[in-house]
């Protein structure tokens, strides 16, 4: 029976099967990786949630920054909204070396800066607009959603979901130095 | 009229006729688009890309935000005008060739195309093979298989008993 081809071609295609489901079901279908890492970061403008004070992808030329995509209504988002604050103030002091930017998705203008108070969130917040058109930019598939782009504007990583310590100590220190690399 | 003036007015006339054939081109493809037709357009293509939010549903068929800010999206990329390859290529660039519903013919996803025409043939290869298998004559079918297993005396005595029993028959 071991000399069958019959019986080589089942065996043959029960295990491509098995091989396929089981690599099917290891995986996250969410966990797409983005065409956007290590290209260019999409441009944008925003206006403060409180202050109304502009900014864009252009304004930010030379500067490493984190794009944190969040909302008042995503609970993952209230477990890394701390660990944001954190990174901006033990990194995000100086403008120029940092920015911590947050932008709220299919949110109101009033959630949004509820939200922000209750986590304590100091940092630039802002607000998509009702199109959505920085959040399809970006190829969002929902929030929160990280984004850490380096001083020549150049993506370098994506967070799915909420930022870890971890993510936040590796990436950081690597957005920062691409400032001194020519 | 003098030769002058009707020279002004020719060349005004032509510089209308210009400014109008300009705005036909900067209007693009949707010059002239129904909202009929625009809507038929926006359906189309979001036929073809997948909901990021949901499990196997289009972005035409889901009520998700995402999916209704991707419609609105669309159609204003109609309404300007851009082709529906061009509207395909901007959301692939931002989420990859993951958010068409249909795998894109060319590369890997030609291989997706091809292997359900490839497992047809192979199964009209393999029940042809096996009707023209049960159509042969049993002598001849045991000389074919039997080649390898059996003396020249066997195979004779084989037929010959196989020669007898049709002969009964």
């Amino acid at each position: 029976m071991l000399k069958s081809w019959k019986f080589w071609a089942v065996v043959a295609v029960i295990g491509g099967l098995t091989a396929m489901f089981a690599s099917g079901f290891g995986h996250d279908p969410k966990l797409v990786p983005s065409p956007l890492v290590h290209r260019p970061a999409p441009g944008f403008k925003v206006t403060e949630l409180n202050t109304g004070a502009p900014l864009s992808l252009e304004s930010l030329k030379g500067t490493p920054f984190v794009l944190n995509f969040f909302a008042s209504w995503c609970v993952a988002c209230r477990d890394e909204a701390r660990l944001l604050e954190s990174a901006y103030l033990r990194w995000g002091q100086d403008p120029s070396k940092l920015r911590v930017i947050g932008i709220a998705i299919q949110d109101t203008p009033e959630a949004a800066r509820a939200f922000a108070k209750r986590y304590g969130k100091t940092y630039y917040l802002a607000l998509d607009d009702a199109a959505g058109d920085v959040s399809l930019n970006y190829g969002l598939y929902g929030v929160p959603e990280t984004f850490f782009v380096d001083a020549k504007g150049i993506i370098r990583y994506k967070q799915i979901g909420a930022v870890t310590p971890e993510v936040l100590e590796e990436q950081i220190p690597k957005l920062i130095a691409s400032r001194e690399q020519p | 009229m003098t030769p002058m003036s009707h020279q002004r007015r020719l060349r005004r006339l032509v510089l209308a006729v210009a400014a109008l054939l300009l705005l036909a081109v900067l209007a693009g493809p949707a010059w002239g688009l129904s909202d009929r037709e625009i809507d038929l357009r926006v359906q189309g293509i979001t036929e073809m890309l997948r909901c990021p939010t949901c499990q196997g549903i289009s972005v035409r068929d889901s009520e998700a935000s995402f999916s209704q800010q991707i419609r609105a999206k669309v159609r204003r990329m109609v309404e300007e005008g851009q082709s529906d390859d061009d509207i395909k290529a901007y959301f692939v660039s931002r989420y990859g060739e993951w958010i068409l519903r249909a795998p894109p013919a060319q590369g890997l996803g030609l291989v997706v195309w091809l292997a359900p025409l490839g497992a047809l043939v192979l199964a009209g290869g393999l029940i042809g093979w096996r009707l023209y298998r049960s159509h042969q004559n049993p002598t001849e079918r045991l000389h074919q298989e039997d080649k390898g297993s059996l003396t020249p005396d066997q195979r004779e005595r084989i037929a010959r008993d196989l020669q007898r029993f049709e002969e009964e028959d």
